[in-house]
């Protein structure tokens, strides 16, 4: 095994490089938004409130306006690198602080909509792909609707069907304690894993239905195993790697997804501060935000890159070759 | 199975090509209709889409004069849903243009151009992939306040690497073929081989992705006008429209908001059914040669 | 469906041997099309006894895969068969899943053309090995141990080793010897070898018969060889069967086939292959293509493409029929009848 860590070692370095110098390009470009605001600065980030010659320059001195663009990035990511995500216009708070006590409800919301995701994709791409036929379109037709159901669209028939009408989930809010918080947070975990729920089934029954294609498979039949061990050990497992590396693009879109459920069912999560802070224009919260948004994606396809050899060993082979 | 059954194999082809035509069709016609009726809204649509009228607020879809219901304030779906149409076909129509004339564009020259400025664009469609597109338009618009051009522009940047990774990578497939060389030594430039021959053989996988994002724009579009992020009033479109019905659906009214939704996802599905075809049939011909 | 035996004097085996492994009788096999069935196999009737290595020849959609797979039960979804294909005692075509699963478990294996193809590339070698025995329900540690002896048996040098790596870390005829072993650990009593050799470098092919040969010879198993080299067959075999279009028509000796092919089919093969021995001769391809059954005129198959054929070859399809230690299904059999 260390020998294959080291052989691996240059491709390592490579793609940690790449992914650092994308979250680095992605940062000055965040940063770089608040020089484009048109008009003066200062006022956009005065937030409205009328303030004094002296406040405008503790402002214009505080977010380093009038310091070259470099210095005052340089200012702002080393604070980044020390946790320290700067003020609030708006809340004239650390962002830091006003972060955290949103981020449990965010995170509990993406974990519960990517299980369903998970569970709900494979199950149904596997049902469409081994039962094939009439099952098999029946999945596909499902599974096109899923993809093209705006969460937001989603949550509204949800919220209308079954907390207006029927009554059985909870119109707003995020719930105490575990049960009632995945109580009030079934509706819009469902509402957000939709289209997720819908890309990966397809990609998860085409690459099924390939691999019962595929010659092995045949080869294992003709030596007697039965069909559920096929499914499992060589379908689904063949299956992992394309559906590892669409799960792990869908979590980190499931972040930025949390912004149109939270705002439709009224939680107080990132995603709903993240669009109220867009319409107010508080910027440190906006720059936080994506600059998570933009190092989650970035960590997650690595993570998945790192799991890749594990699900497809002919991948490590390329790796140390190239 | 491993059987060569080359006769067999061409005729189940044919039944399943014949198959999905039916459902192509159908996309095709839908938005055909959509984007008929959006051009021709106002002679088509029966009631100015403003006009309120408090004595007809909350019909239910099918009531006489009004097919599809009325809103909170008593103006006509239907109507509010034929002018919707206008921005919300329009918008991620100039999303699209946009991403794909800068995909094709950067995608070739990634391809066809020197190394060391595919490595630039490469790294560039990289960070730029990075950014989800509802998030560079949310910046878009906490740098350029609401409205739509600002989303529009930063969605067309955020699709650009839908398009141009595609592009780029067939491009580079297809440089590999020896038609392409023979050109060139044939003296033929590299810009008019590139613009001759590669780019058309690109033009359907081009189609196809541009269809998908297509859809994503139109979601994208939608969810930011629902998130009061988009289109200002009296502008609107079919987000807005649920945006607005929003606070009617919590007290048990849900159709004012429930139609424009239905029309975003028919439209959605259509467009996809329309670029799955595209990409299955460049898929298939690519196997034949 | 006309039998063609009626009037053939023999169509089995020359020596009444011990109860075969393996037996075919009028197997007649069609799919469904869309434009209503399509036939594929016509009236394959052949048999394998233990310890006989039996050639399969023909070209490829002359039906020779599909009449070795039938022997497993591995038919396309919509086959409607007629005949019997009886494997020790059990009627294939007829056996229920359970039954199937069994006997693949247990009488009879596979070897496949492309081993790349064959063996699941995200699973280790050892559990290729296993899979076959853990199903029929070999205890684990038993299981590793006998895969392990295999891979020593078929010529893997570090067979422990062997076990933990991944199918792309071998050469192509190494996992064909993977597959061999694969094929053995169920300890058949009839071993189906599909083409082979034919995905592997020629100085691989060799050995890879040469392990396949051996490995009969100690197991007492019957071998079937299928592949499109009549060569080769010949050499491998004891007697070869040739197929054409859906049906057999030729079984001889080997040596007498090469010696003395009775149908004129299997004499354009041999004049189409090139051979290291004898007088240099000019090497003549066969007109026309090889056809599939659901494709061939009516009367005999290869008429068309038969540089003997007369009037009388339109009419019906050609019995067997004996011609020395051969049986072809011709209405003129052997050379000497030939212009």
């Amino acid at each position: 095994m260390t020998t294959v860590s080291r052989s691996i070692g240059p491709w390592l370095a490579r793609r940690v490089l790449g992914g650092v110098l994308t979250i680095g390009v992605a940062s000055v470009v965040i940063y770089g938004s608040l020089r484009l605001v048109p008009g003066d600065q200062a006022a956009t980030l005065a937030g409205g409130r009328r303030l004094s010659a002296e406040q405008v320059e503790a402002l214009r001195e505080r977010y380093g306006l009038d310091d070259p663009f470099l210095t005052s990035y340089g200012r702002w990511i080393a604070g980044v690198l020390r946790g320290d995500l700067g003020i609030s216009t708006v809340y004239q708070d650390s962002v830091g602080t006003l972060l955290s006590s949103r981020l449990g409800i965010s995170v509990a919301l993406i974990v519960y909509s990517a299980t369903l995701t998970v569970l709900l994709g494979l199950a149904v791409a596997l049902l469409g792909a081994v039962r094939g036929g009439a099952v098999g379109r029946f999945t596909t037709a499902l599974t096109s609707g899923a993809v093209a159901t705006p969460p937001f669209v989603a949550a509204i028939v949800l919220l209308s069907v079954f907390s207006v009408q029927l009554g059985w989930f909870p119109v707003t809010g995020a719930g105490e304690g575990f049960l009632d918080r995945l109580w009030h947070l079934t509706l819009p975990a469902l509402s957000m894993a939709l289209v997720a729920f819908g890309v990966l089934a397809r990609v998860a029954q085409a690459s099924f239905t390939e691999q019962l294609r595929r010659e092995h498979v045949e080869v294992a039949r003709s030596r007697g195993i039965g069909t559920a061990a096929i499914v499992r050990r060589h379908v689904v497992r063949n299956s992992l790697g394309p559906v590892l590396t669409l799960v792990g693009l869908l979590v980190a879109a499931l972040f930025v997804g949390t912004a149109v459920v939270e705002t439709a069912y009224g939680i107080n999560g990132i995603g709903s501060f993240l669009v109220s802070s867009v319409s107010r224009q508080d910027f440190p919260v906006v720059q936080a935000i994506s600059l998570i948004a933009v190092t989650l994606f970035v960590l997650m396809s690595l993570v998945v890159d790192l799991l890749m050899p594990v699900v497809d060993p002919g991948v490590q082979k390329e790796r140390v070759r190239a | 199975m491993t059987l060569t059954l080359p006769a067999l194999r061409t005729r189940r082809g044919t039944s399943r090509a014949r198959r999905r035509p039916v459902a192509v069709l159908l996309s095709g016609g839908f938005l055909v209709v959509v984007a008929a009726v959006a051009a021709l809204a106002p002679v088509l649509a029966p009631h100015s889409p403003d006009a309120t009228s408090l004595l007809d607020s909350f019909l239910l879809p099918g009531a006489p004069g009004h097919l599809l219901g009325t809103d909170s304030t008593g103006r006509d779906t239907l109507s509010r849903l034929m002018y919707g149409a206008r921005l919300s076909l329009l918008a991620p129509l100039g999303v699209v243009a946009l991403a794909t004339i800068a995909g094709v564009t950067l995608g070739l020259l990634a391809a066809r151009g020197p190394g060391w400025l595919d490595v630039l664009l490469s790294r560039a469609m990289d960070v730029v992939f990075a950014f989800p597109g509802l998030l560079l338009a949310m910046l878009a618009i906490a740098v350029f306040g609401r409205g739509l051009t600002a989303p529009m522009i930063a969605l067309a940047i955020a699709y650009t690497p839908f398009v141009g990774r595609v592009v780029r990578s067939l491009a580079l497939q297809e440089s590999a073929r020896p038609y392409v060389e023979s050109y060139q030594v044939m003296g033929f430039g590299r810009l008019a081989v590139t613009l001759r021959h590669v780019l058309p053989n690109l033009t359907p996988v081009i189609a196809a992705q541009s269809a998908l994002a297509f859809g994503y724009a139109l979601i994208d579009l939608a969810t930011l006008s629902f998130l009061g992020l988009g289109v200002r009033p009296p502008q609107s479109d079919w987000g807005s429209m649920i945006a607005q019905a929003q606070p009617a659906l919590l007290q048990g009214l849900p159709w004012p908001a429930v139609v424009p939704g239905i029309a975003v996802l028919l439209t959605v599905v259509a467009v996809n059914v329309l670029g799955d075809h595209l990409g299955n049939s460049v898929g298939r011909t690519g196997e034949r040669s | 469906m006309r039998t063609v035996h009626s009037d053939a004097p023999v169509v089995r085996s020359t020596d009444p041997a011990p109860a075969p492994v393996l037996s075919v009788e009028g197997l007649t096999l069609s799919v469904r099309g869309a434009a209503g069935p399509v036939p594929l196999l016509a009236d394959v009737s052949l048999t394998v006894a233990q310890g006989e290595t039996v050639g399969l020849v023909g070209e490829s959609g002359s039906g020779k895969s599909l009449t070795v797979r039938s022997a497993m039960g591995m038919l396309p979804s919509t086959a409607t068969t007629s005949g019997r294909v009886v494997v020790r005692g059990t009627d294939v075509l007829r056996a229920g899943g359970q039954a199937l699963r069994d006997l693949r478990r247990s009488a009879v294996s596979m070897v496949f053309q492309d081993p790349r193809a064959a063996v699941n590339p995200v699973r280790r070698i050892g559990d290729y090995l296993t899979e076959g025995l853990r199903a029929a329900g070999t205890p684990r540690g038993q299981a590793r141990a006998e895969a392990v002896a295999l891979l020593e048996k078929v010529g893997l040098r570090d067979p422990e080793k062997a076990m933990r790596q991944h199918p792309y870390e071998f050469s192509g005829g190494m996992l064909q010897r993977v597959v061999i072993a694969g094929a053995l650990s169920v300890r058949p009593s009839l071993l189906l070898a599909d083409e082979p050799t034919t995905a592997l470098d020629v100085t691989t092919q060799a050995e890879v018969v040469a392990l396949l040969k051996d490995l009969q010879a100690e197991r007492g198993m019957g071998l079937v060889f299928v592949t499109h080299d009549l060569g080769l067959a010949a050499a491998v075999c004891d007697r070869v069967y040739v197929m054409y279009a859906g049906r057999i028509v030729e079984q001889a000796p080997s040596a007498e086939l090469f010696r003395a092919p009775a149908h004129p089919y299997t004499a354009a093969l041999l004049e189409a292959h090139p051979s290291l021995h004898g007088p240099r001769r000019q090497l003549r391809a066969i007109g026309g293509r090889p056809l599939a059954l659901a494709e061939a005129p009516s009367g005999c198959s290869f008429r068309d493409r038969c540089p003997q054929a007369v009037d009388a070859c339109t009419e019906g399809v050609p019995a067997l029929r004996r011609h020395g230690d051969s049986v072809a299904a011709c209405i003129r059999p052997g050379r000497e009848n030939w212009t």
